[in-house]
């Protein structure tokens, strides 16, 4: 049997004919619960894609794309011929060779352990903002910065330093926590070396970020070099994690009121079957199998479901956009990173939450539409 | 009008409600034998398994105990879509209370068994509207059925059950909610139909008078409470 009759008839309970039914106030009492459902968790999770899609760019606009670091020790054998390699397969990317370690960070005042970071494309001391709240600092001041290593002096072993002063403040790398000094990559070598070792060659690719690490080992492989390579996700894991990870919950506990809106929707299509248990008993007696009276609650339940959450979806995508837009909702200048509440509608997110929705409408469905199939058809004609 | 043929044999049918400390049986150990081509009343009084006899005939429930044979057709161990096929192709049902569905017009109700049959929609419409033309109602395809009489809801029942040819056609009291002169129109409806179609028909009723007037009555009678029915033809 082909679907049509099912459809046929499940089309005329929803829409009704002349009259205001039971069923189309049910339906639009369903239909309203997944809508809102829908809409609430669409907004929330724009909102939060908002704020994390900033996150993303901060990264993107910051921070090293792809990571080359030795397979072994700490060194990178001939930094130099490495970097013609890649820079000539991957044509514009910038490439910046770089040192790393920890050091005591002084002012006049006070002292911190922070990263120290040599750039070959830093000339002047950049201090983030964490090292400048926590010393004190700013532009023009002098720091000095004070390295584990030691070297032998007539008055015996002394911690090398360098004094210098700190030419710009920049944002903090995203998940750091210690704050990070920037230098050039002479005085670095100088602090946490004594000679001039390159530890790793950080890549940017601004048009293909995400990619860059995949691309790089792609090249390097097929060169036979053995390298670490880590991409954009490698190097912030932990916080592309927790990002993930509070998505994930975000998308659960506001994915609630899609389950209570999917028990509303079971109720009230176990009314239906209850106030049409005549109905019901009569179609089965001119043929409806009992599967056709089992897809024909689903086709309700389906279509309950597809315009709840298509409506809820347009009117919670329309809404953060409008938002997202006009920036209607100011945030205190200072105190965050954009002075207006972002929204982001990821296609792939709305599209899952619709799944959901779905998914959630059809198991609400499924009981009631097995408790109709189940009954002799003579059940609904005898209490009639 | 009897042919050798028979068209429904049911033998030692018993059929009970309710769970094992209330149980009420209703139709216990029942012969009931009706030939093609007949038109057989069943009477008796409220109560005593008419309804419930239509029902084991029509496939719309299952005897606990006993067999039935439609066309020679063994119903036994049949599962729910090859019964609801032989529902939708072989069984016309017109029930007491019209039971059409109120948001169908009447041209969708008599419409609904050949859409369930798998027949297009215009071809549906079509069939359907050719049968209210023969039971009378060509001008009222597209009223509601609380936009029609009772004796005209009963007529599109009576074309909804004689949608898809059926051989077999099951009438529950369909004059009960009728007065005098509609029940006399659409028993000679069902009449005429059954002889113009070649049907067999089994009809419940309290009327004496039109029982009298089928080709053999069926008299269902409660003996020592309602254990037990005698059947007297």
């Amino acid at each position: 049997m082909s679907l049509g009759a099912e459809l046929h008839v499940a089309s005329r309970y929803l829409i009704g004919n002349r009259r205001w039914t039971p069923v189309v106030t049910v339906s639009l009492i369903s239909v309203f619960g997944l809508g809102l459902g829908v809409f609430a968790l669409v907004v929330t999770l724009a909102l939060l894609d908002g704020f994390q899609s900033g996150i993303r760019s901060q990264i993107v606009a910051n921070a090293a794309h792809a990571e080359v670091r030795p397979a072994t020790g700490r060194r990178v054998v001939d930094p130099e011929d490495l970097a013609s390699l890649l820079q000539g397969e991957l044509g514009n990317v910038e490439i910046v060779q770089v040192v790393r370690g920890t050091c005591l960070i002084s002012s006049d005042t006070d002292a911190v352990p922070a990263s120290v970071v040599g750039r070959s494309d830093t000339e002047g001391v950049i201090a983030d903002r964490l090292i400048s709240r926590r010393l004190g600092v700013g532009s023009g001041d002098r720091l000095e910065v004070i390295s584990a290593r030691q070297r032998l002096t007539p008055m015996g072993p002394l911690p090398v330093r360098i004094r210098t002063v700190i030419e710009r403040i920049s944002s903090p790398e995203p998940g750091s926590e210690s704050g990070t000094v920037i230098l050039p990559i002479a005085e670095a070598q100088r602090l946490l070396w004594g000679e001039p070792v390159i530890e790793a060659l950080e890549l940017r690719d601004v048009a293909e970020p995400w990619s860059l690490g995949q691309r790089v080992r792609g090249i390097l492989g097929s060169h036979g070099l053995a390298f670490q390579v880590a991409g954009l996700e490698e190097l912030h894991r932990p916080l592309l994690t927790a990002l993930a990870l509070e998505k994930v919950m975000i998308f659960v506990a506001v994915g609630l009121m899609l389950v209570v809106a999917a028990l509303n929707l079971l109720c009230n299509v176990a009314m239906v079957a209850a106030e049409k248990r005549k109905d019901l008993a009569v179609m089965a007696g001119l043929g409806f199998t009992p599967r056709s009276l089992r897809r024909l609650f689903l086709v309700l339940g389906l279509a309950i479901g597809l315009v709840g959450s298509i409506t809820g979806a347009v009117l919670g995508s329309a809404l953060s956009i409008v938002l997202d837009r006009t920036g209607a909702l100011e945030l205190p200048r200072g105190v965050f990173m954009v002075t207006a509440v972002p929204f982001s509608v990821d296609p792939v997110t709305l599209g899952i939450v619709v799944a959901v929705a779905l998914g959630l409408a059809a198991l609400a469905t499924w009981l009631p539409a097995r408790m109709v199939a189940r009954r002799e058809p003579s059940e609904g004609l005898r209490y009639e | 009008m009897s042919e050798n043929r028979l068209m429904v044999e049911a033998t030692g049918l018993t059929k009970g409600f309710g769970s094992a400390s209330t149980r009420l049986e209703v139709i216990r150990d029942l012969d009931f034998v009706v030939a093609t081509g007949e038109m057989v009343a069943v009477v008796g009084p409220s109560g005593v398994g008419k309804s419930t006899l239509l029902h084991l005939i029509g496939l719309l429930d299952r005897p606990e105990k006993g067999r039935i044979v439609l066309d020679g057709v063994e119903t036994d161990g049949l599962d729910g879509a090859v019964r609801a096929g032989l529902r939708n192709r072989s069984i016309g049902f017109v029930f007491q209370h019209h039971h059409l569905l109120d948001e169908l017009d009447a041209l969708d109700n008599v419409a609904l068994p050949l859409r369930i049959s798998g027949r297009g929609s215009r071809d549906a419409r079509n069939r359907a509207a050719e049968l209210l033309d023969s039971v009378g109602l060509a001008e009222r395809t597209t009223h509601f059925p609380d936009q029609l009489s009772g004796g005209e809801q009963q007529r599109v029942s009576v074309a909804r059950a004689l949608a898809m040819g059926p051989k077999l056609l099951l009438a529950d009291e369909p004059t009960g909610n009728l007065d005098r002169d509609n029940a006399e129109r659409l028993f000679q409806l069902v009449t005429e139909l059954h002889l113009k179609v070649g049907l067999t028909s089994i009809i419940v009723t309290h009327n004496e008078e039109m029982a009298r007037r089928c080709d053999r009555i069926f008299r269902l009678a409660q003996r020592s409470g309602l254990s037990e029915n005698v059947r007297e033809i």
